[in-house]
C-alpha cells in the first residue's frame, strides 16, 4: 500500500508543470552561476601565483638576512565555488617577521579583481542559489500537500484505505522528496562537469568528501523547509491560505531575518575600552624592549647611534623598521674594525629580545582579537543561526572551509612558519653573523629557506566543525515532522 | 464600472490574510531601519562638522600664498547623507575623503633642494570594510525593502486574479456583464496596486516619523521632494510587478503554475541578475590597468618630467669640477669649501628657477592627470556594467534610489568632480593673487619666485560638500524614464495577453 501512495505521488510530482518549471530554472541558474564563479575563481588564482612570483623575488633579492621582507598568501580554496564565505573577501597576505607574530588585524588586503570597483557588485556562490531557490521549491512542492487534498476531498477517499496516516504523511513526504532531489542532483552533475572542464580546478578525493558533506547539508535544509511547508499545510483549511502563509514564513526565514539580525543587533556593542586596554600593554612591553637595550648598551663598548653606531658603513640602507627590527644593508669598510664584534652581539641579543617579546606581544593582540572581533563575529553567527537558512549557510562554510575557522587555520599555520623560519635563522645563526647587516661575505644564499604551504584540515575536521549545525537541522526535521504528524493524526478530514 | 471592480479587488485583498502579512512585515522592516538610522547616523555627522571644521581652520592659517599652494586646499571629505537610511549604495566601501597624494624633496644641487607642491591623491577603496570577520548580510535600507519586499508582494496579490477566476469560473460570469476585457484588467491593476501600496505609504509614513524625531537629519524641502519622487519611483516598480503577475496569470490556466512561473522568474529578476550580470558583464569588457601596470606607466611618465633637472645637476657637476679642481679643494676648511660650493651652485639653480617651477607644476599635472584617467578606466568598467545589470528591475531601482538619495557610484563620481572643480578654482586663486602682486616673480611653484604679500583668511575659498536636487534628478533620469517605460510595456503586455487568452 506504502508503494502505491509513494508511486502515485511521485506520479503526480513528475507529471506536473511546476517541476518541469522548477528542474528548467535550477538547472539553468546554477550553470550560468558556475561559469561566472569559475571565471573569478580562475581570476583569483592568476593573481594569488603572480603574488607568489613577486615574493619570491623578494626573497631572492634580500641580500642580507635582516633585509629579508617575508611574506606568505593563502591560496584561494577551490571550495569557495560553493560557499564563498570569506575566502573572498578576508585578506590573504600575511607579512612574516620573527619580531612579530601574525595576528587576524594584520592581514592584508583581500585578492581583488584588477578593477576594485567591481567589488560593488555582490557575489552569489552555489550555496547562496540553493539556499533561496531550493527552499522556494521545498516551500512550494508542499503547501498543498495535505490543504489540497483535504480540499479536493481525496485525502478522505485515501485514508478509507487500510492504511496509517502516519505512512501517508511519510508517503507524501519521501515522493516529494525524491522530486526536490532530481533538479540538485542534475544541477550538481553539471557542475561536476563544468569543474572537470576547468583545468585550474584541482579537486582531489578530499574536496569531494567535503562537497558530499555539503550535498548532505544541502539535502537536510531541503528537508527541513518542505517538512515546515507540510506543518504550515496541516494545520491550514485551506490550500490559498497555506501557500500564503508559507510564502511568508519564506521571506521571513531566508530574506529578511538574517540580514535583519545582522543589521539590527550589535551583540557586542563598544569594544574599544577593551582594545585601548590591549594596547597600553603592548606599550609596556615595549618600553621594556627600550629598557633592555639601554641595559645592554650600557655595558657595551658600542657609541653612537644604533644601528649603526659610529663603525663606518660607507654605503648603508636602513629600510623600515617592524617590531623593534631593522631591515638593515651596508657595506663595512673596514671588515677588521675590533667594534664589529660587538655590533653583531648587539644585533644577536636585539633580536632574541624581540622574538622573545613578540611572543608575549602576540598572546596580547591574540586574546584582544578573540574578545572583540572573533567573538563579534561568533555573536553574529549565533543570532542569525536562529534561521535554518543561515543554519545552513553556516555549515557548508564549514565544510569548505570558509568560515571564521578557516581563516583562523590560516593564521594559526602562518605563525607556525614564522617558527620555522625563526629556527631556521637560529640553525645558520644568521642573528649573531655578520651577514645580518653587513654585504661583505656576498649576498645570502636563501635556497634552502623552507617554503611555506597551507594545507587544508583532513575532512574530519571540517565534518566536526559543520557538525553542531548539521545536527539542529536534522532536530528540526525531527522535530517539526512529529508535530505535523501529531497534527496529521487528530485531525478531522 | 471599473471603479467597482477596482473597490471589489481592493476590498477583497484588504480582507485577505496576505495583505495583513504585508503591512506587519513592511512596518516592522521600515521601523528597524528608522531606529538603526537614529542609532548611527548623528555620530557621522558629528565626525564630518567636527573634521570638515579642522580642515577649515588649517586652510584659513596659511596666509602665504606658497604655503596654501604646498599644503594644498586639504583633505575633502564626503558629507554624510541625510537621506543614507533610503540606500546604502556600498558607502563603506566607496572613498568617504581624497586627501594630498604626497610628497617628495629632490636635492638640486649641494645645499640646495626641489619641494613638491599639493597634489589631489588617488581615492582608494576601503576594502579594509569589505574584509571583516562578520558575516555579510545586505542592509535593511529602503532599498532592500522596495527591491525584495515590493516586487515579491505584488506577485503573491496577482498570480491568482486571472487564472484563479479563471479556475472558479467566476471570470466567465465577471464578462458576461457589459464589460470589456481592458476595463476589468485595469481594475484588477489599481486594486492590486492599492493592496501592495498602502501598506508600503503606511510604512513608508512610520518610518520618516521616527526620522523626523532625530535633530541630526536634517529634511529640507529638496530632501521631501527627493522623498517623493523616490516614493513615486517604488510605486512605479511594484506596479510593473503587478503587470507581469497579470500577463503570467492571464496566460497560463492553472493559479498553482503561475505563482511558480511568477517566483521563478522573481528568483531570477531580482535576486540573482543584479550580482551575477554585474561580474558576468565584466568578464568581457576591455581590460583596465592593473595597480602594478598604472604604476609603472606613471613612474616612466614622471622621470619624463624629471630629465631637465636631471640635465641641470650633471651641468652643475661639470662646472663645479672645472672650476674647483679636486687638488684646490681638500687644501682649504671644510666649512669654507661648502660655503663656496653652495654659493657656486645657487648661482646656477637661480639661473634655472624657471625651469624648477615649471618641472614642480609639470609633476602636479602628471600624476593628477595619470590618475584621472585610471580612475576613468575604472569607472567606465563599473558605469557599463551596472547598464548591463539594468536588465533587471530591482537593480534600475536600486541605482535610481540611489542617485535620488545621494549615496552609491554616482554620488561617488560627483562628489569626485566637485572635488576637481574646488582644486580648479584654489589654483586660480592663487594664480590670481599672484598676478596681483607686481614685485613677485611668477614663479608659481617654488617659494622665491612667489608673492610673499599675506592672504586674508576669509578670500582663501573653501571647499563645500553640496547635492543639489537637480544633480540628484540628472543622475536618476535615465532610470526613472526606464522604469516607467517598463511599465507601459508591462501593461501593454498584460492587455494583449489577456484580450487574446480564452476564458
Amino acid at each position: 500500500m506504502l508503494r502505491t501512495l509513494i508511486r502515485q505521488e511521485l506520479l503526480v510530482h513528475l507529471m506536473s508543470a511546476r517541476f518541469f518549471a522548477a528542474v528548467v530554472i535550477t538547472v539553468l541558474l546554477v550553470v550560468a552561476n558556475t561559469f561566472v564563479l569559475l571565471g573569478a575563481y580562475e581570476e583569483r588564482l592568476a593573481n594569488h601565483s603572480q603574488r607568489e612570483a613577486v615574493m619570491r623575488g623578494k626573497i631572492a633579492d634580500a641580500p642580507t638576512y635582516s633585509s629579508l621582507r617575508l611574506a606568505v598568501a593563502r591560496p584561494p580554496n577551490p571550495l569557495s565555488l560553493f560557499s564563498a564565505g570569506l575566502d573572498t573577501r578576508f585578506g590573504s597576505a600575511v607579512d612574516i617577521f620573527h619580531t612579530q607574530v601574525p595576528s587576524l588585524l594584520r592581514v592584508g588586503a583581500p585578492l581583488s579583481s584588477k578593477n576594485p570597483y567591481l567589488n560593488l557588485f555582490s557575489h552569489i556562490d552555489l550555496v547562496f542559489l540553493f539556499q533561496v531557490v531550493l527552499s522556494l521549491l521545498a516551500l512550494l512542492f508542499a503547501y498543498d500537500t495535505i490543504a489540497g487534498d483535504s480540499e479536493a476531498g481525496t485525502l478522505r477517499l485515501v485514508l478509507s484505505h487500510p492504511v496509517g496516516r502516519g505512512a501517508v504523511l511519510f508517503a507524501k513526504y519521501l515522493a516529494a522528496m525524491v522530486c526536490l532531489l532530481l533538479p540538485l542532483l542534475m544541477s550538481l552533475l553539471l557542475v561536476l562537469i563544468q569543474c572537470t572542464l576547468a583545468p585550474s580546478l584541482q579537486l582531489g578525493p578530499a574536496e569531494f568528501l567535503r562537497i558530499g558533506g555539503i550535498v548532505v547539508t544541502t539535502v537536510v535544509y531541503l528537508s527541513a523547509f518542505y517538512l515546515i511547508g507540510l506543518l504550515i499545510s496541516t494545520t491550514t483549511r485551506r490550500a490559498a491560505t497555506s501557500l500564503i502563509l508559507c510564502m511568508f514564513v519564506w521571506v521571513v526565514l531566508v530574506l529578511v531575518y538574517p540580514n535583519w539580525s545582522r543589521f539590527a543587533i550589535d551583540p557586542i556593542g563598544d569594544t574599544n575600552a577593551r582594545r585601548t586596554s590591549a594596547y597600553q600593554q603592548i606599550d609596556q612591553i615595549r618600553e621594556e624592549a627600550e629598557r633592555e637595550e639601554r641595559r645592554f648598551l650600557a655595558n657595551s663598548p658600542l657609541t653612537g647611534k644604533p644601528p649603526w653606531f659610529n663603525i663606518d658603513f660607507p654605503e648603508s640602507r636602513r629600510m623600515f623598521w617592524r617590531g623593534g627590527a631593522d631591515q638593515l644593508i651596508g657595506k663595512l669598510r673596514n671588515t677588521a674594525d675590533p667594534l664589529v664584534p660587538h655590533l653583531q652581539q648587539y644585533h644577536a641579543f636585539m633580536n632574541q629580545m624581540h622574538i622573545r617579546l613578540a611572543e608575549k606581544e602576540g598572546l596580547v593582540r591574540q586574546q584582544m582579537v578573540a574578545e572583540t572581533e572573533l567573538r563579534r563575529a561568533r555573536w553574529d553567527e549565533r543570532l542569525m543561526k536562529l534561521s535554518p537558512a543561515s543554519l545552513y549557510s553556516f555549515a557548508t562554510a564549514a565544510w569548505a572551509g570558509t568560515d571564521v575557522d578557516g581563516i583562523v587555520d590560516y593564521l594559526r599555520a602562518t605563525r607556525r612558519y614564522r617558527r620555522t623560519y625563526i629556527t631556521y635563522l637560529q640553525d645558520k645563526e644568521a642573528f649573531a653573523s655578520r651577514q645580518w647587516f653587513a654585504t661583505n661575505d656576498g649576498p645570502v644564499a636563501w635556497s634552502d629557506l623552507p617554503p611555506f604551504r597551507f594545507r587544508p584540515a583532513a575532512v574530519g575536521v571540517y565534518a566536526q566543525r559543520a557538525l553542531p549545525e548539521l545536527l539542529v537541522l536534522c532536530l528540526i526535521n525531527l522535530g517539526v515532522f512529529m508535530g505535523t504528524f501529531l497534527i496529521f493524526v487528530k485531525m478531522e478530514v | 464600472m471599473i471603479w467597482h471592480i477596482v473597490t471589489r479587488e481592493f476590498f477583497d485583498h484588504l480582507n485577505s490574510l496576505r495583505f495583513a502579512l504585508a503591512t506587519l512585515i513592511l512596518a516592522a522592516l521600515m521601523v528597524t531601519n528608522a531606529v538603526v538610522h537614529l542609532r548611527r547616523h548623528p555620530e557621522q555627522v558629528r565626525k564630518y562638522s567636527e573634521r570638515v571644521n579642522t580642515v577649515r581652520n588649517a586652510v584659513k592659517s596659511r596666509t602665504q600664498l606658497y604655503l596654501l599652494l604646498q599644503k594644498g586646499p586639504g583633505d575633502f571629505r564626503k558629507r554624510p547623507p541625510s537621506l543614507a537610511f533610503i540606500a546604502d549604495g556600498g558607502e563603506a566601501l566607496l572613498p568617504g575623503q581624497i586627501g594630498s597624494g604626497g610628497s617628495w624633496t629632490k636635492t638640486t644641487g649641494p645645499g640646495n633642494s626641489l619641494k613638491s607642491v599639493w597634489w589631489m591623491g588617488y581615492p582608494y577603496l576601503n576594502l579594509r570594510a569589505m574584509s571583516s570577520l562578520r558575516p555579510t548580510a545586505t542592509k535593511i535600507d529602503w532599498v532592500f525593502i522596495i527591491t525584495y519586499l515590493l516586487s515579491f508582494l505584488p506577485i503573491l496579490f496577482t498570480f491568482d486574479a486571472l487564472s484563479g477566476e479563471r479556475e472558479q469560473g467566476t471570470l466567465r460570469l465577471c464578462l458576461a456583464n457589459p464589460i470589456s476585457r481592458h476595463a476589468l484588467l485595469l481594475g484588477k491593476f489599481i486594486g492590486a496596486l492599492l493592496a501592495v501600496l498602502i501598506p508600503f505609504y503606511f510604512a513608508v509614513l512610520l518610518n520618516l516619523a521616527i526620522i523626523s524625531t532625530d535633530t541630526w537629519t536634517q529634511l529640507d524641502t529638496a530632501a521631501w521632494g527627493r522623498l517623493g519622487l523616490i516614493v513615486l519611483i517604488a510605486s512605479c516598480y511594484a506596479g510593473i510587478f503587478i503587470a507581469v503577475g497579470l500577463i503570467v496569470s492571464a496566460a497560463t490556466r492553472e493559479s498553482r503554475l503561475t505563482l511558480i512561473l511568477l517566483l521563478l522568474i522573481w528568483v531570477t529578476m531580482v535576486v540573482f541578475m543584479p550580482s551575477t550580470l554585474g561580474t558576468l558583464a565584466a568578464k568581457w569588457m576591455a581590460p583596465v590597468q592593473t595597480q602594478n601596470q598604472f604604476n609603472k606607466a606613471k613612474e616612466a611618465a614622471l622621470d619624463q618630467v624629471n630629465e631637465p633637472l636631471k640635465q641641470m645637476r650633471e651641468r652643475l657637476e661639470k662646472q663645479l669640477l672645472s672650476r674647483y679642481s679636486l687638488s684646490n679643494l681638500p687644501k682649504m676648511p671644510r666649512a669654507a669649501a661648502q660655503a663656496l660650493v653652495e654659493a657656486e651652485s645657487a648661482k646656477v639653480v637661480d639661473a634655472d628657477l624657471p625651469m624648477l617651477a615649471a618641472l614642480v607644476r609639470k609633476d602636479v599635472e602628471v600624476r593628477e592627470r595619470s590618475n584621472r584617467e585610471h580612475l576613468a578606466a575604472q569607472s567606465a568598467q563599473v558605469q557599463r556594467a551596472r547598464a548591463i545589470t539594468r536588465f533587471s528591475p530591482a537593480a534600475t531601482v536600486q541605482y535610481a534610489l540611489e542617485s535620488m538619495a545621494g549615496t552609491g557610484f554616482n554620488r561617488h563620481l560627483h562628489f569626485l568632480d566637485s572635488v576637481r572643480l574646488h582644486i580648479r578654482q584654489f589654483r586660480d586663486f592663487i594664480e590670481e593673487r599672484e598676478r596681483a602682486d607686481a614685485a613677485s616673480l611668477h614663479l608659481i611653484g617654488i617659494p622665491q619666485g612667489m608673492s610673499e604679500k599675506p592672504v586674508p583668511p576669509q578670500a582663501i575659498p573653501i571647499f563645500e560638500d553640496k547635492v543639489t536636487f537637480r544633480d540628484t534628478l540628472n543622475t536618476a533620469m535615465g532610470d526613472i524614464l526606464l522604469l516607467v517605460l517598463l511599465l507601459g510595456g508591462c501593461l501593454l503586455g498584460a492587455f494583449l495577453v489577456f484580450v487574446r487568452s480564452e476564458v
